[in-house]
């Protein structure tokens, strides 16, 4: 429970405060912090799978009423093929928690990392290293 | 007498040394990457330090900056198809397709451009040292070299690259370096390991430029 306010208490921060500086470059590890891993629970508005980047659109209740968008970048569209990544499990309209990692500068923007549907169910991305370390090995995709 | 001879030119045929086409056949993932001997002229460093990959970044406009970048994205693969007198290297980032042809007497200078849908990626043309597939590459337009395995990393048009292809079992090593007075002191090396990817293919990347830049998460201006 703790855990949960506290997590929410970041997103509030993170989502009502500025943040629009540029980012340095782009890559996945220099834009996100994966060390403060946090939980965004929102209506889905929009499942965008594409390359070079999928996204997820939520709309996130805002602490004084009303709505604000907060979007989940995701890997390529390709790699998730690959990966098997059940992606048609995120649905337009569905209230979800999604674990991300948060954007270093801009507040609205977290990378994913799990998804609770509302079933329950857990949907997970292994990710790129895993396939590759699954490439190598010959095995199925785990994680 | 006709028969020792016969045997002769046959062990000596066995001995000498076969110079084998390297087998590059194939799709690959990339397995890991380093940049090495990064030496900066000023000219170099400045525009490293004023780099902005909002701005800057071409692939935030669905341009392939360079063969380097390229390669540099983890995930999608890369696929080589060896011909008798071209080799197509398909980099399925950006939907890159790059045409090298072997021709000995043809010079990059007089090579067409390796893709023809960026022209900006310049002009190569390949050749075989033993196991190695050797690609040089002149012609890049002056621009941005890499934004992901070392960002802010400039190349004038002056530049020029060798790529070496070599294979390793279901390994393929490429070693890339870039000679270029303008921005580097000293050439730059890229070393790219590749992973086979087994049954595996390209698929199609269709980048749309709106769905590539960051500015959709920014608020709308004013």
């Amino acid at each position: 429970m703790n855990r949960t306010i506290a997590a929410a208490a970041v997103i509030a921060v993170l989502l009502f405060s500025s943040g629009e500086a540029g980012l340095a470059h782009h890559s996945v590890a220099a834009n996100f912090d994966a060390s403060k891993p946090m939980d965004v629970t929102g209506k889905v508005k929009e499942v965008a799978i594409r390359n070079p980047h999928s996204q997820i659109t939520l709309e996130v209740a805002k602490p004084d009423g009303g709505v604000t968008e907060f979007f989940v970048e995701w890997s390529d569209k390709n790699a998730l093929i690959r990966r098997s990544v059940p992606v048609d499990k995120i649905k337009v309209g569905d209230k979800v928690t999604i674990n991300v990692s948060p954007s270093r500068r801009l507040s609205n923007l977290g990378y994913f990392r799990t998804a609770q549907l509302p079933d329950g169910t857990v949907l997970r991305d292994c990710g790129f290293a895993a396939y590759r370390d699954s490439v190598q090995k010959g095995t199925k995709i785990t994680c | 007498m006709l028969n020792i001879a016969i045997v002769f030119m046959v062990l000596a045929q066995a001995s000498a040394p076969v110079h084998k086409r390297a087998e590059l056949n194939g799709v690959w993932i990339l397995l890991r990457s380093n940049t090495e001997n990064l030496k900066l002229t000023p000219a170099g460093e400045k525009l490293r330090a004023a780099y902005d990959f909002q701005k800057d970044d071409p692939d935030m406009r669905c341009i392939p900056a360079s063969f380097t970048r390229v390669m540099h994205t983890p995930s999608p693969p890369i696929e080589v198809r060896q011909h008798q007198d071209r080799v197509e290297i398909n980099y399925e980032f950006m939907d890159v397709k790059r045409r090298v042809p072997l021709k000995a007497q043809l010079t990059a200078k007089q090579a067409p451009y390796a893709v023809s849908k960026h022209p900006h990626m310049g002009r190569s043309v390949g050749s075989y040292d033993g196991e190695t597939l050797v690609i040089e590459t002149i012609g890049q337009r002056a621009g941005i070299l890499d934004t992901l395995g070392v960002p802010g990393l400039y190349q004038s048009d002056q530049m020029r690259t060798i790529e070496r292809f070599t294979p390793n079992g279901d390994t393929m090593q490429v070693t890339v370096t870039h000679y270029d007075p303008v921005y580097y002191l000293e050439p730059l090396k890229v070393n790219y390991t590749y992973l086979r990817l087994p049954d595996g293919k390209i698929l199609k990347w269709d980048c749309k430029p709106e769905e590539a830049t960051y500015e959709r998460f920014l608020p709308p201006k004013k």
